[in-house]
């Protein structure tokens, strides 16, 4: 190879710098092409999201006392897990949440299964089906509810008839409409979670249960349902802070009866329009369901099937 | 069939009438003729919908309902799809902050936010127009389009995209001729579904109302506080005959399933 001569090595150099610049000019470029196509969802988000959340957060360390004199301080917070007013509310919350959680895992995992288990055209349907309520305002779902609870209406008639119980319970304006409603709600999140963890499991390990000896039924309970567990948990999460959170259906199916969380931070803002604890209610809504989700989450996670997470 | 198989449907059946059973009841009961509402239905007949028509509440409401929801998902597909654009193309700092904020937007529970734009809005004027109902229903959509959009962008060759520029295409052409034509499913369903959910949102339109101004969904849940009557049953077989509608052709576009399966 001969030697590069002086002039050759000039040249070299330039253009080295030149594809350099050119480089950075395009990365410029680049850089402003992405921040122009950005910067409206970026500054929309801000404005209106995170800005207003932390608005919030500031007013819920903010004490009011009579007109003018406010302060900072935790009294909101004080105030609220000190009265048993506002804890009992609390506690009807978690209740509620719980029982809907247990209501759509139970009649949630059948549909699921059967749609791990039918052919292709018929699961494309069931989805169809479990799904497309979730599109339908949930007032007009609540009243339909709210027809077949009616006193003296079909539940009650068909409980009457199937000679369950003579003088039905009070089930609408009761925790037992607002638990149907809720689950009624957010049922389809639950199938979809499960039956998407359910698709995952490879269908030779059910056979090789079955050669091994087991039965349906064992073959269930040591193969199936542990490997869904990553789709049980998704599932309880999202319908557990859905039901924590909800505002119209404890408001429909419970009314003044049944005072959830949600229910009493919306007097407090728009009757009573005390801002202040509003926004420590929100805060304390999203806190201990945020605590409860990530308990749950890190004890399946580190339970008996903790393999099945990775 | 062995007895588990034939339990397990069973089970099945009896969940999937649980969901839907609230639906299929209330068109019949909007056809009574009795005073209140009842299922079974009494008689039969269509005073509850001639009735519709004459409550002038109603039919502004309806025409409110579609009005924003047609701007929210106008607006939301607009900033969604740059902005999904922009995150699944380039590489740029702080991108995985930005898609967990999007994902906390859609975990932030919707009476919170109601509350927090409330709160936000009232000193700037913004409470109870309808420019702050419009951005309550756009803050409430954008996240979902983001997702639609990046879902259909995962599988995307760039080198398309390179290849027309190379053959002389300028930006835009290449945007409409060969990126938009890739993502359009998803940017289609991505309105549809903002128009579904601004048309249905009830909570976080509570916070953002004002007595001139009204949607369906809320018409539906003050008239359900306040009074009983068939006219609910009424307005909400409307509701629900526009949704299927919406939901059929959501189904050919894209998959309603799938679509909801990425969205959560």
């Amino acid at each position: 190879m001969e030697p590069v001569r002086y002039d050759d090595r000039q040249k070299i150099v330039r253009l080295s710098t030149e594809i350099v610049t050119a480089r950075r000019k395009r990365n410029w470029r680049k850089y402003i092409y992405c921040g122009l196509l950005l910067f409206p969802l970026v500054a929309f988000i801000f404005g209106f999201f995170v800005i207003p959340m932390l608005y919030i957060l500031y007013l819920s360390f903010i004490e009011t006392k009579g007109e003018t004199n406010a302060f900072y301080s935790i009294g909101n917070y004080v105030h609220f897990f000190t009265d048993s007013y506002y804890l009992h509310s609390l506690w009807l919350t978690i209740k509620i949440s719980l029982y809907t959680v247990v209501v759509s895992l139970l009649l949630g995992y059948p549909v699921a299964l059967t749609m791990a288990k039918c052919s292709p055209r018929v699961r494309g349907l069931l989805t169809l089906l479990v799904a497309s309520p979730l599109l339908i305002s949930i007032v007009v779902r609540n009243f339909g509810w709210y027809l077949l609870l009616l006193p003296n209406g079909t539940v009650h008639q068909l409980l009457i008839s199937l000679g369950i119980t003579t003088s039905p319970p009070k089930l609408l304006f009761s925790e037992i409409g607002v638990v149907i409603g809720l689950s009624n709600a957010y049922l389809p999140f639950m199938i979809l979670s499960v039956a998407t963890s359910l698709y995952n499991i490879d269908p030779s390990l059910e056979k090789a249960a079955a050669i091994l000896g087991a039965g349906p039924l064992r073959s269930f309970w040591s193969v199936t349902l542990p490997l869904s567990l990553p789709g049980i948990v998704s599932g309880v999460v999202l319908v557990f802070s859905m039901s924590m959170s909800a505002y119209v259906t404890p408001a429909l199916m419970g009314g003044a009866n049944v005072p959830m969380l949600p229910v009493v931070a919306y007097d407090q803002i728009i009757n009573l329009l005390r801002w202040t604890y509003g926004s420590a209610i929100s805060y304390v809504l999203l806190g201990i369901t945020l605590i409860m989700v990530t308990i749950f989450t890190r004890m399946m996670e580190k339970g008996r099937y903790r393999e099945v997470f990775r | 069939m062995s007895i588990l198989r034939r339990l397990r449907l069973l089970l099945a059946i009896i969940s999937l009438i649980y969901i839907l059973i609230p639906l299929v009841v209330t068109i019949p009961a909007s056809l009574t003729s009795a005073n209140y509402p009842s299922f079974p239905p009494k008689g039969f007949s269509l005073q509850w919908y001639t009735k519709l028509l004459e409550r002038p509440e109603f039919v502004e409401a309806f025409w409110n309902s579609v009005k924003f929801a047609f701007l929210a998902s106008l607006f939301s597909v607009l900033l969604g799809t740059l902005g999904a654009l922009a995150i699944a193309k380039y590489d740029i700092p702080g991108k995985s902050y930005l898609v967990s904020l999007l994902t906390a937007l859609l975990t932030v529970p919707q009476l919170v936010l109601g509350i927090a734009l409330l709160i936000y809005f009232t000193p700037m004027l913004l409470a109870g127009t309808p420019t702050g109902f419009l951005i309550a229903h756009i803050i409430i959509c954008v996240p979902y389009v983001v997702r639609f959009v990046l879902t259909g962008l995962s599988g995307f060759d760039y080198n398309l995209e390179r290849a027309a520029a190379i053959l002389g295409a300028s930006p835009v052409v290449v945007f409409w001729k060969v990126t938009f034509p890739l993502i359009r499913p998803a940017v289609l369903s991505g309105a549809l579904f903002s128009f579904l959910t601004s048309f249905d949102n009830v909570t976080v339109s509570l916070f953002m109302v004002s007595p001139e101004m009204r949607t369906l969904p809320l018409e539906i849940f003050s008239t359900m506080q306040d009074a009983y009557s068939p006219i609910v049953a009424s307005v909400s077989s409307v509701v629900i005959l526009i949704s299927i509608v919406l939901i059929l052709i959501l189904e050919k576009i894209h998959g309603v399933g799938k679509l909801l399966g990425s969205a959560h």
